[in-house]
């Protein structure tokens, strides 16, 4: 028997995380209650361009997915990890510099998102010098993470250690390739990808930010936490490596499928297509896993609120791990993509196993570290039927709105033509649906508010541990014996595991992206298409800046209902200058692809100064800012000049006069505004002008 | 029927065939090998939360 030593886990840290996670969960979840308002009452943009939809839509999304779980992850992983290697962790400067380093970003996200500064790549629209930040502060959790893991007084470790280090390892490798980005100013970068190779960069990103965000370190959460619960083993410790070892493998493969009918090639469609469906398998398992702890102890959940949240929580893993596989299937992807459906099936998964599952680990949690028990079971019941309900009436509208909507695009006359013509008349029908989900989204965040309450008495009553003294034997050196399995074998070599990990989630990534990078057969060239002139690509930076790609797509699928409405379909050959893409994945308004032409410059400028004066009934919010604020043309060579390093042909003579070019194209467009009756001082050096041009030339090269 | 899905075989793209199989040896390969684990190791590991 090895000499027992005496050591303390530190709570302090957990305790910060914990506030963090609470605090900023209200805060994310409140900006998000804001955008529903919007959508039934477009002035509750209050007229200024920092609380407009497309700048704040990112500022939920970042902080639900980094604020709120994020803190809800190294809450978790702090709580458990020092337990379950019976050691505390490598360093408390590591610790501390993580947590306020992490909270630094979001400080720095709240406030550049609403003042338009974006890379506009979902779930990473952080401009390039804070990206910098967060590889930084999460290299100091690595550090700290593995520094523990070999600081472990537990031989073996437990599979929640797994999730958390495939988690480390896999967003490491997502955040740098998505954020590959030529720097032009302190605030304003190009990707080095453009078009397709973009995108699919991007989604195999934005895929992955879920599984290895969202899903994978809570999964350790629940392999941990849930037992604790229960207070029994999980169901199938052998299911668990199984469930581990799959998922890792299959997630990264899926990223294509956010990209189904687009311009991508269709063998990465197929690819995304056939991965997707298969990862139904492994997260079932996991969910089964789950709910199967439960066994022999559902009498337990009756009456145990913490073990309700969580069983709602996996239940919510397991619904939104069925619909994601379904909604890759291409044929069902028609009718779900673009649609509301898709802002349901997210909520089930950020409300139902983020938010359930955060909510059961903090009640658990919270009176133990403040060595008391929980003030009101009876509240936490209560927050449990607000919390469920608010889930049931947030995404039910939802997937009523998205099925509507889609059909309605969908519709023909018995002549051939469009039933609904009008984009509009497919908005303002499921308007109910937008007010019903914020009944959905008020009931939800009643519910956060009561825990606080609640656990903010549990608190008072109790006494902080910050440091919770124990003792437990030092590791002694491992004998290998007979009988002994590989797994046993490289599970104690943590580095070895990462590289094993990583090579698991690397597979799928190369075997996408390489090729797409590689074969230029896989963007057909289009020899009219041309890159965007100096003014054009500022008013595109506008609409980068303004999130318009948050309500707009920029992809015309080739469906008879897409092409009837929009005109031509999407060729890859189109994005070829397109640093970001702007493809889109929502559409709240109409497809803009070939917006090119189609309606005079003086309807755009009245249309974004009163949405309303040119479609009756728009929830578009105005943008009067656009024809009062000059355009910022000091950027314009050096905006060319980045993009001529990555690649976009523009000739040196081209680059040196581009402001004279781009303003004797703006005066032209002034002037036509001008005789159409646009009667503003300085026009031609508006904002509004730059976007103008850019609407203009959208979709129209192919016509050349 | 079964013809012609022979007849299209030298056509099927390596790059749906190739991760099918690579997917199918690591499943097949992790599942043999998870099954074959000892049962106390397997009872000890899932005990750990447990045991603090």
């Amino acid at each position: 028997m090895s000499k027992m030593e005496q050591f303390s886990y530190d709570n302090g840290i957990v305790k910060k995380f914990a506030i963090a996670s609470v605090v900023f969960g209200i805060v994310g979840m409140l900006v998000g209650l804001l955008l529903a308002f919007q959508f039934v009452f477009p002035s509750a943009n209050f007229e200024t361009p920092w609380l407009t939809f497309g700048r704040i839509r990112p500022l939920h999304t970042n902080a639900v997915i980094f604020a709120f779980v994020g803190n809800g992850i190294f809450m978790g992983v702090y709580y458990s990890m020092q337990r379950l290697l019976k050691a505390p962790m490598f360093s408390k400067t590591l610790s501390n510099i993580h947590f306020w380093g992490w909270q630094l970003i979001i400080v720095a996200a709240a406030i550049t998102l609403p003042l338009g500064i974006t890379s506009s790549h979902e779930y990473a629209e952080l401009e390039w010098p804070i990206d910098i930040a967060i590889a930084i502060v999460w290299v100091i959790f690595g550090i700290n993470m593995f520094g523990t893991i070999m600081k472990r007084r537990e031989n073996h470790m437990y599979v929640a250690i797994w999730f958390y280090i495939a988690t480390w390892a896999t967003v490491t490798i997502l955040h740098i390739f998505n954020n590959l980005e030529l720097p032009v100013t302190l605030f304003k970068s190009y990707p080095v990808f453009a078009g397709v190779q973009d995108a699919l960069v991007q989604w195999w990103y934005g895929h992955n930010a879920v599984a290895f965000f969202l899903t994978t370190p809570y999964l350790g959460l629940m392999y941990y936490f849930l037992p604790k619960a229960a207070n029994r083993p999980i169901f199938s410790y052998r299911l668990s490596i199984i469930h581990f070892w799959a998922l890792i493998f299959i997630y990264i493969w899926a990223g294509p499928h956010h990209l189904l009918y687009t311009s991508l090639p269709d063998w990465a469609q197929s690819l995304g297509m056939a991965f997707s469906l298969m990862l139904i398998a492994p997260s079932w398992g996991g969910m089964l896993n789950g709910l199967l702890t439960l066994r022999g102890a559902w009498d337990r959940v009756r009456n145990d609120p913490i073990l309700k949240f969580m069983v709602v929580a996996v239940t919510a893993y397991g619904m939104s791990t069925f619909e994601g596989p379904m909604m890759s299937i291409k044929s069902f992807n028609a009718i779900t993509h673009y649609t509301d459906w898709t802002i349901g099936h997210v909520h089930i998964g950020a409300l139902g196993w983020n938010g359930m599952l955060t909510f059961g680990v903090l009640y658990w949690m919270i009176p133990r570290i403040y060595q008391t028990k929980l003030y009101s079971i009876q509240l936490a019941n209560v927050h449990f039927w607000l919390g469920t309900l608010g889930i049931v009436f947030y995404a039910i509208p939802l997937y009523w709105a998205g099925v509507t909507q889609q059909l309605m695009w969908k519709q023909f006359t018995p002549d051939g033509f469009l039933q609904y013509g009008n984009f509009l008349e497919t908005v303002t029908q499921i308007i109910p649906m937008y007010a019903l989900r914020i009944v959905g989204g008020i009931l939800y965040i009643t519910g956060v508010f009561v825990m606080v309450y609640n656990l903010m008495k549990t608190a008072r009553a109790g006494k902080f541990l910050k440091e919770e003294f124990v003792e437990a034997p030092a590791l002694e050196r491992h004998v290998p014996h007979k009988g002994e399995y590989w797994h046993r074998w490289f599970e104690r070599r943590s580095f070895l595991f990462t590289v094993l990990a990583v090579v698991a989630v690397a597979i799928g990534g190369l075997v996408e992206i390489i090729p797409m990078m590689m074969v230029e057969s896989n963007v057909p060239k289009i020899e009219t298409v041309k890159p965007y002139t100096a003014l054009e690509l500022q008013g595109r930076d506008i609409y980068i800046r303004e999130g318009c790609v948050g309500c707009h797509s920029q992809m015309i699928r080739p469906f008879r209902s897409e092409t009837e409405r929009y005109g031509e379909f999407s060729k890859s050959g189109e994005f070829i200058y397109d640093r970001p893409f702007l493809w889109g994945s929502k559409r709240t308004g109409p497809d803009l692809h070939r917006v090119g032409g189609k309606y005079p410059d003086s309807w755009h400028f009245n249309h974004m100064l009163d949405p309303e004066s040119m479609s009756p009934g728009s929830i578009m919010p105005p943008y009067p800012w656009l024809i009062e604020d000059d355009l910022d043309i000091s950027t314009t060579e050096a905006k060319l000049k980045a993009l001529q390093t990555l690649g976009t042909p523009y000739d040196d003579a081209y680059v040196q006069r581009a402001n004279n070019h781009l303003q004797s194209q703006a005066k032209s467009i002034a002037a036509s505004l001008n005789t159409d009756g646009v009667d503003v001082e300085n026009l031609e050096n508006k904002e509004i002008v730059a976007l103008i041009a850019y609407l203009q030339r959208l979709g129209t090269d192919i016509k050349k | 029927m079964y013809k012609y899905i022979l007849d299209s075989v030298e056509n099927i793209d390596w790059l749906a065939i190739g991760p099918l199989i690579i997917f199918f040896i690591f499943f097949t390969g992790l599942t043999i090998v998870t099954l074959r684990k000892n049962k106390s190791f397997i009872k000890k590991m899932g005990e750990m939360p447990l045991d603090e």
